[in-house]
């Protein structure tokens, strides 16, 4: 006892294939249908008296899936012998579209010609709902991140006799997700002494939106009771590895005082400022420098800031690397071509000037986040 | 980087021979010719690339912009031949790279000698008073799986490599990337393609040329081709026996029947 072998199922290859749970189709090299069995007729309501040698299995398909096996499926078939879990839809002979995956051998025969092409079709009606479910969950949630990110950047800027500040913003185009740019304008002291400052937070999506705002929440905290843009990202930096947030972020952090017209500035790995004096020619301001906030196992480092003095008339740029980055480029280049094109532009009011930064600058075949504040003084 | 680079350039037979020019259409890549231009390596300087985007290509070179429409990928065409030399060119075009010859020939008439239109289709769309072979609701389903079935669509285009039992030397030889592409890249170039219109295109070329038409062309059906042929002034038209919009693949014997016949034998 309890070692009888399971009772032979009765069931013959005709009845396998027929009935198989899954549809089955035999074709000629150009698509023509000689055999199909009961399941894809029962699926798709085409009865196969009006199928065999007559009809094609591409003139089953929707016209999108037509030429995608044409320009796709029957070369491959073609080289490699196979192809599978295509995704078309087949019209039913009720009009309806039934979403399918499809694989296919080809046979060949004794000569080595393409003889005949075996093809299996799943329904696959459940999946195609699934990943349309996904999409619109990626899209749901790159929509959020989005409303979050410029929730968080709304506001007025300061402005004065003397103070005019630009802002020019671009989130990553739709279907990207938004990265962590952020800009802050502020007073420090109401007319007197105002803080500017651009960062850009690592990683993207809903995450990033949201460590953004937490730095930024920062630094503007910190800016009432720190001495300073060094003091301020020295502040920041034990705040980030405190709570574990904000990991190699960088940012520079600039502060000005109206009557005396003096620039303090310090950049946490962040590029550079561009300081353009009336009839000279744009410098980058490199000194201030240290390393990003949070670096892992980074220890305390001293931070730097430098100060310098602003005639009438200057205008101060702060921007992300998106403005300076192209691919396979050095990023000398960019920045040269950041100096030229606001040298180029130097008589431009100032939104004209962001605008035409924020237009000519980026990267075009790889959009990606990217901010710039353009203080006039 | 160059355009030999970007597009992925190979050349062979003899650099004295005339040059002839083989551009793939919408889907695959230079393989596509792997079948035909064996045939013509013996007299002629034979020139193969991929479009940015596709096969062996730099895709970091791709262009939203630029490739909008047929006529940044003829640019590429006349950028190939300019970098490379070549005049006097046979063009050998298929499916929406036929359109990318015409353009090509039309803006530089004294590069091109000849031009062999494989499949062309200067409007996939129907029109009053004109037949592409779809609808514009059937174009736009095409453009929407491709945007919105991104998952089908990866997997579509991942690499598909397997064994052929009765044909080994396929598979080691064929490139991983036949088929494959960048999914947006492969959307961006098919909204380019099928909502193309290049039909006031076809009068400006008086490079003689031959419109291959196959039999039961799903993507260019006879009417196109028939099309094409009455609107190029000094064209031939060839019916093949081959069916489908491929006869590089499925027909090369006859593919390259009709191209020696054209040239002269």
């Amino acid at each position: 006892m309890g070692d009888r072998s399971p009772e032979p199922v009765e069931e013959t290859a005709e009845e396998l294939f027929e009935e198989a749970p899954c549809g089955y189709l035999t074709t000629l090299p150009d698509g023509t249908i000689v055999r199909v069995n009961r399941t894809f007729e029962r699926w798709t309501g085409l009865d196969r008296q009006r199928l065999l040698g007559t009809a094609r299995f591409q003139d089953l398909l929707s016209a999108g899936g037509r030429i995608y096996h044409e320009t796709h499926y029957a070369p491959m078939l073609r080289m490699q012998g196979a192809v599978r879990e295509i995704a078309v839809e087949i019209v039913c002979a009720d009009g309806s579209r039934l979403p399918v995956l499809v694989n296919s051998q080809m046979h060949h025969d004794a000569q080595g010609q393409p003889a005949h092409v075996r093809t299996t079709i799943f329904d696959a009606s459940d999946r195609r709902r699934y990943e349309q479910e996904l999409l619109r969950a990626r899209r749901r949630e790159q929509d959020v991140a989005l409303q979050l990110q410029q929730g968080m950047l709304a506001g007025a800027l300061p402005a004065a006799p003397g103070l005019r500040v630009d802002i020019g913003y671009r989130p990553a185009e739709s279907g990207l997700e938004i990265g962590g740019d952020w800009y802050d304008a502020f007073w420090l002291t109401p007319g007197a002494t105002v803080a500017l400052v651009v960062g850009d937070v690592v990683g993207r999506g809903v995450g990033a939106a949201t460590m953004m705002g937490q730095l930024r929440s920062a630094v503007r905290a910190l800016a009432l009771t720190q001495q300073g843009p060094a003091a301020i990202l020295s502040a920041l930096d034990a705040y980030a590895v405190r709570h574990d947030v904000g990991e190699m972020t960088t940012l520079v952090v600039a502060q000005i005082d109206l009557e005396d017209r003096r620039l303090r500035y310090a950049c946490a790995g962040h590029p550079p400022p561009l300081l353009v004096s009336p009839r000279e020619t744009p410098r980058f301001l490199l000194d201030g420098r240290s390393m990003p906030i949070h670096v892992p196992g980074g220890g305390t480092a001293p931070r730097p800031e430098a100060c310098c003095a602003l005639s009438p008339g200057s205008r101060l740029l702060l921007y992300t690397d998106g403005l300076i980055e192209r691919r396979s480029q050095l990023i000398d280049h960019g920045m040269e071509r950041l100096a030229s094109a606001v040298a180029a532009r130097q008589d431009d009011p100032g939104s004209t000037l962001a605008s035409a930064l924020l237009h000519e600058l980026p990267d075009p075949d790889h959009p990606d986040d990217l901010c710039l504040l353009l203080a006039s003084v | 980087m160059t355009v030999v680079a970007r597009n992925n350039v190979f050349e062979h037979g003899p650099r004295a021979g005339q040059p002839m020019l083989f551009a793939h259409g919408f889907g695959c890549d230079q393989n596509m010719w792997r079948h035909v231009w064996p045939a013509f390596a013996d007299r002629y300087r034979v020139v193969l690339f991929d479009h940015v985007g596709a096969g062996g290509s730099d895709a970091s070179a791709f262009n939203r912009d630029r490739y909008a429409s047929l006529q940044g990928y003829a640019d590429d065409v006349l950028e190939i031949c300019d970098e490379l030399g070549l005049t006097d060119v046979i063009f050998v075009g298929h499916s929406v790279s036929a359109m990318m010859g015409v353009l090509a020939a039309a803006a530089e008439p004294e590069r091109f000698s000849r031009l062999v239109l494989v499949g062309p289709s200067p409007r996939y769309i129907d029109e009053a008073g004109y037949v592409g072979g779809f609808t514009r609701e059937d174009i736009d389903g095409l453009l929407e799986s491709l945007d919105s079935n991104y998952l089908g669509w990866s997997s579509a285009m991942a690499p598909v490599v397997m064994g052929n039992a009765d044909r080994p030397e396929l598979a080691a030889e064929l490139e991983t990337s036949f088929c494959r592409a960048d999914p947006e890249i492969a959307a961006h170039f098919a909204r380019t393609t099928f909502l193309s219109d290049n039909r006031d295109d076809l009068g400006r070329v008086s490079t003689p040329s031959l419109v291959l038409q196959c039999a039961r062309d799903a993507i260019a059906p006879e009417v196109v081709g028939r099309y094409v042929h009455e609107s190029l002034p000094g064209s031939v038209f060839v019916q093949m026996q081959a069916t489908g919009h491929c006869p590089n693949l499925s027909a090369p014997e006859e593919t390259i029947a009709a191209i020696q016949n054209f040239l002269g034998g």
